[in-house]
């Protein structure tokens, strides 16, 4: 049963990567997706910009992640989630629903072409807690079967491909958050299937040492020890 | 015979020389073992805050360095994309995926592979020989002494000499039909396709590859353990997709490591430049497909197979 709703669940994915594979991004869809983005589509309802910022920096004390360094398919498929109702969020979900599917594709064109915004000075966490952090980051966790999270976002957490997204330097409390709704059983998106298994085997705490660790990473490369 | 056959595969895989299962736990566990479950009587290897200060945790932390990027710490000797880490998940420490802590203690040992006794420094030159494609650091080498001082580390507190458990990648049973390339190739393109790319080539993020090439010049060669259908059938079972071992069935697990090991992937360094003699001389198991013919072309054919030993241009200066 398990493994049927996973074969599902992934070759959905598969479907809606090949069906949403985006053209290489032109100039003229990036203009499109700033002017969204400072704008937004209707005169009631701020842009993107008012809460992600024009610079895609989002606000990380508050859990508004950043959206600089996604890929525009990253982006674009959660905003059609979103949209869809397929990822649950209450702040998301109007904002998506007002963007066509071209505008969607517009608005992540432009935050994926931007370059990576200096990291604010990353909320104070316990070291001890970015230790614990690191570790089941790097080395996962043997007496909960934890595999490191280093294997799918890699070592630097840099992400890879459309498959796993950046988390070097995104937001502490927007990956905490993330990694709880997982935990809960989240449906949210077709590849869950690996983040519930991860989160799941998660007590609150790992969670919290994770989100505390990825946020403190710098922009650039970062080496593992 | 049969029994002469597995131990040679276990060996292969760089496990303990032996075949003993888990002891106490029937295949159907495997997923549970390897999964979220915790099993509490596994061994807990050490975490890096436990590295002491000073030259001896240097080597121990350098080991671990070598050991998740090889390819940047011990370039000189790795000639493909590969990492220990791939299939030794969490950087050696995973149980059911063969974790250094459990190989440490079972060397030394003798293996069919190499007919005599390997101490484990000469099985991890095996390691660099065949899986990274690469050549073996001399007995000595800092990189050797490296990855044997980080993999004693993990292992303290294990008796030597014993069956540990969550060694190597738990046994499965056979499966009910014969592995089969096709049935594999579907189970490939929903399971494995999206980490590891549609023609198996793998992914890389920050010019670094996070999910191996399985196949072709960059993956491990002819002469590799995981070339044996049994033990990436193992391997997979157990630990694929990451994060979801045991999701896959015992006939899916099969399928699909039948799929991965007949393809294209370079020259078995102890070539004679025969196929069917070298096939003979090293990979005569119905778990090889060294030597038999796919889709046209007889793999490990020179004519279709990338060369053994394809070093980076700057290590041959090293």
């Amino acid at each position: 049963m398990r493994h049927a709703a996973t074969t599902s669940i992934i070759a959905l994915a598969l479907a809606l990567a090949a069906a949403s594979h985006p053209a290489r991004a032109d100039d003229a869809m990036i203009a499109a997706g700033r002017a969204l983005a400072a704008n937004g589509v209707m005169a009631e309802r701020p842009g993107c910009a008012s809460c992600h910022m024009q610079n895609g920096a989002g606000q990380p004390d508050v859990g508004i992640p950043r959206l600089a360094g996604l890929t525009e398919q990253q982006i674009a498929t959660q905003l059609t989630y979103f949209a869809t109702g397929a990822r649950q969020s209450p702040a998301m979900a109007p904002s998506a629903r007002q963007l066509s599917p071209a505008q969607r594709q517009q608005a992540a064109a432009y935050f994926a072409s931007l370059p990576i915004p200096p990291q604010p000075d990353p909320l104070a966490s316990p070291a001890a807690s970015r230790t614990r952090g690191k570790d089941l980051y790097l080395n996962g966790d043997q007496r909960t079967g934890l595999i490191a999270c280093a294997q799918c976002h890699g070592t630097t957490a840099l992400g890879v491909g459309e498959f796993s997204p950046r988390l070097a330097g995104q937001s502490a409390s927007y990956v905490e958050e993330q990694l709880r709704a997982w935990r809960k059983g989240a449906v949210r998106d077709p590849l869950g299937a690996f983040m519930r298994a991860e989160a799941g085997g998660m007590s609150l705490e790992d969670i919290n040492a994770v989100a505390a660790y990825v946020a403190s990473l710098g922009h650039t490369e970062t080496q593992a020890p | 015979m049969k029994a002469k056959l597995l131990i040679g595969l276990a060996a292969a895989i760089g496990l303990a020389g032996t075949t003993a299962s888990l002891v106490g736990v029937r295949p159907a566990q495997v997923g549970a073992l390897v999964g979220m479950k915790s099993v509490p009587h596994l061994h807990q290897p050490r975490t890096d805050d436990e590295i002491p200060q000073g030259p001896y945790g240097d080597i121990i932390r350098q080991g671990e360095q070598i050991f998740r990027d090889p390819g940047t710490y011990a370039a000189a000797y790795v000639g493909n994309d590969l990492r220990c880490s791939n299939c030794h998940l969490n950087a050696g420490r995973l149980a059911g995926a063969a974790p250094m802590w459990a190989a440490y203690t079972a060397y030394p040992a003798y293996r069919s592979k190499t007919k005599k006794v390997d101490t484990f420094a000469e099985r991890l030159q095996g390691c660099f020989d065949y899986s990274m494609n690469g050549k073996a650091p001399p007995l000595g080498d800092k990189v050797l002494v490296a990855l044997e001082t980080y993999s004693y580390f993990l292992a303290k507190g294990l008796p030597t000499g014993e069956i540990i458990e969550g060694h190597g990648f738990p046994p499965l049973p056979k499966p009910d039909l014969p592995g089969d390339y096709t049935r594999g190739g579907q189970v490939y393109a929903q399971n494995c396709a999206s980490c590891h790319g549609a023609q198996g080539q793998g992914q890389s993020s920050g010019g670094k590859v996070v999910f191996p090439p399985l196949w072709g010049a960059r993956s491990y060669n002819w002469g590799a353990g995981m070339t044996s259908i049994e033990s990436a059938a193992n391997f997979i079972r157990a630990n694929m997709p990451l994060g979801l071992g045991g999701s896959l069935s015992v006939q899916q697990a099969w399928d699909v490591a039948t799929f991965m090991d007949s393809q294209v992937r370079p020259q078995d360094p102890r070539f004679d430049g025969d196929v069917q003699s070298t096939r003979a001389k090293y990979a005569n198991t119905p778990m090889s497909m060294y030597g038999r013919t796919v889709n046209g072309a007889v793999l490990g054919d020179p004519a279709v197979t990338p060369p053994a030993r394809q070093m980076p241009p700057a290590a041959t200066t090293n």
